[in-house]
């Protein structure tokens, strides 16, 4: 299968969050307690339990002094995954075929890094200090099923399917440019926005921390090329050069 | 005194000190490049990544723990310079030409006392980062700094590594009985550490 992704059109988006049930309710995750904190957004973040949630957001319009914005925020699952590129751990976060940034809490050693280079700051931490985010239903894709938000979607804000394809409905529909077509090389969770990312809590241009570029760029390399340049320059000096001479108990005084 | 009695170099406190840092360093290290580019071996080496982490992590309390007793040893010789240190290093302390005249040294060569200073500073860098990695990692640009820091301290540490093993080992064949029984014999010290044996004989040295 060709990359696979979600497409979220927010102007679709009636605020109903079956796709928040959908969700627990496909990965088996239990509700979270929450307050009331003045708003139909519930609960008010991510967290281990909530892969996916749905973000209200009230701004003034032109012709109305309150509009409603509802978007769907999650794991974006980037081509170029910052928690990929920083996590120390083999398989505990791996690509599956289709794209998706999925994970295995088996292999995760819980160090947290992933969430520190993260655009979006997604990835959440279970009470066993194991990663916990969305995976776009890695098993359900697998299967050749839709993820379980975009399958309850029942206005078709969520669209799940082949990247391209949905790329270019978005286009035909009138969205000039979509959100996360060519950011971090294509996220996997793109977006029809008619007004601006930053209105949905989005940056205009989501970047991995510098420093985590940098490491990855430059600072890893370096670790093997110090260790293995001194051991050669060290051999380089035992054949060239050769030990010390002055070790045999002779007087030279 | 003879020329082959034996005088002590470094006390039982500084031979245990020493190899509290080299095996902690090197069980770091190995398990710092597995997780530096994931390497499978190495992670099952430690029965699991989720194994390596806290053998990592406690290793590294091994590693700070001695590194700060470390300065009760070395630190104080380690910063004392005079003119001969920068003669030393002009003739690179001999180890470019056998024919160099190297001035004469005291317990500790210049290269010696530069080699445990870097480790101290990068060493101190290494561990306090790891401690932040470790303990505090909710706050994120705290994280990605010393996630950082701690890769260029880990550069630092490494690249010394090779330097340190071979000048004590094959580059300088028996330098390697003081790290096991702390002494040297009295010519060894005559030659190599001429000022720190004058001060012994003089009765104030250490």
């Amino acid at each position: 299968m060709a990359r696979a992704s979600l497409l979220i059109s927010p102007e679709l988006c009636i605020g109903c969050r079956a796709c928040q049930i959908a969700c627990k309710s496909w990965n088996q995750l239990p509700g979270d307690k929450t307050v009331n904190r003045g708003s139909f957004e519930n609960p008010a973040d991510l967290t281990p339990d909530l892969y996916n949630k749905i973000r209200f957001v009230e701004v003034p319009s032109e012709n109305n002094p309150v509009r409603w914005l509802f978007v769907s925020q999650r794991c974006m699952h980037c081509d170029d995954a910052g928690c990929m590129k920083i996590c120390p751990a083999p398989g505990a976060l791996y690509k599956t075929k289709e794209g998706a940034v999925a994970f295995n809490k088996d292999k995760c050693i819980g160090c947290k890094l992933c969430s520190s280079a993260c655009p979006f700051n997604v990835p959440r931490y279970d009470k066993n200090d194991k990663v916990s985010k969305c995976n776009l239903c890695a098993d359900r894709i697998a299967n050749n099923m839709a993820p379980a938000c975009a399958k309850t979607c029942p206005t078709g804000a969520i669209s799940f399917g082949d990247r391209d394809a949905l790329i270019s409905k978005a286009q035909k529909a009138g969205y000039a440019a979509v959100y996360g077509q060519a950011d971090l090389g294509g996220l996997g969770a793109i977006y029809a926005f008619h007004d601006a990312p930053k209105l949905y809590g989005l940056a205009d241009k989501p970047v991995i921390p510098e420093m985590v570029v940098f490491w990855h760029k430059y600072l890893k390399p370096l670790s093997w090329i110090g260790i293995g340049g001194t051991a050669a320059l060290m051999l380089l000096h035992y054949v060239a050069i050769g030990p010390k001479k002055d070790q045999e108990d002779k007087d030279d005084e | 005194m003879n020329r082959s009695d034996l005088i002590t170099k470094e006390s039982t406190f500084g031979i245990i000190n020493h190899w509290a840092l080299a095996i902690s360093c090197i069980v770091l290290t190995i398990s710092g490049f597995g997780f530096l580019f994931q390497i499978q071996g190495i992670g099952s080496a430690f029965s699991g990544f989720p194994a390596m982490k806290v053998v990592h992590n406690w290793t590294g309390v091994v590693f700070t723990a001695s590194l700060f007793l470390s300065m009760f040893n070395w630190l104080k010789e380690s910063l004392t310079f005079d003119s001969d240190d920068i003669g030393w290093i002009l003739t690179a302390g001999g180890y470019l030409s056998h024919k160099a005249k190297v001035p004469p040294m005291h317990k500790l060569n210049t290269g010696q006392k530069f080699f445990y200073l870097t480790l101290l500073v990068s060493g101190f860098a290494i561990a306090a980062t790891g401690f932040i990695i470790w303990l505090m990692p909710e706050n994120k640009s705290m994280l990605v700094l010393s996630h950082f820091i701690h890769n260029v301290s880990f550069i630092v540490i490494t690249a010394f590594i090779p330097v340190h093993i071979y000048l004590s080992t094959l580059g300088n064949p028996g330098t390697l009985r003081i790290m096991i029984t702390g002494k040297i014999p009295y010519w060894w010290a005559k030659k190599k550490h001429p000022k720190w044996v004058r001060e012994l004989e003089e009765g104030h040295g250490n």
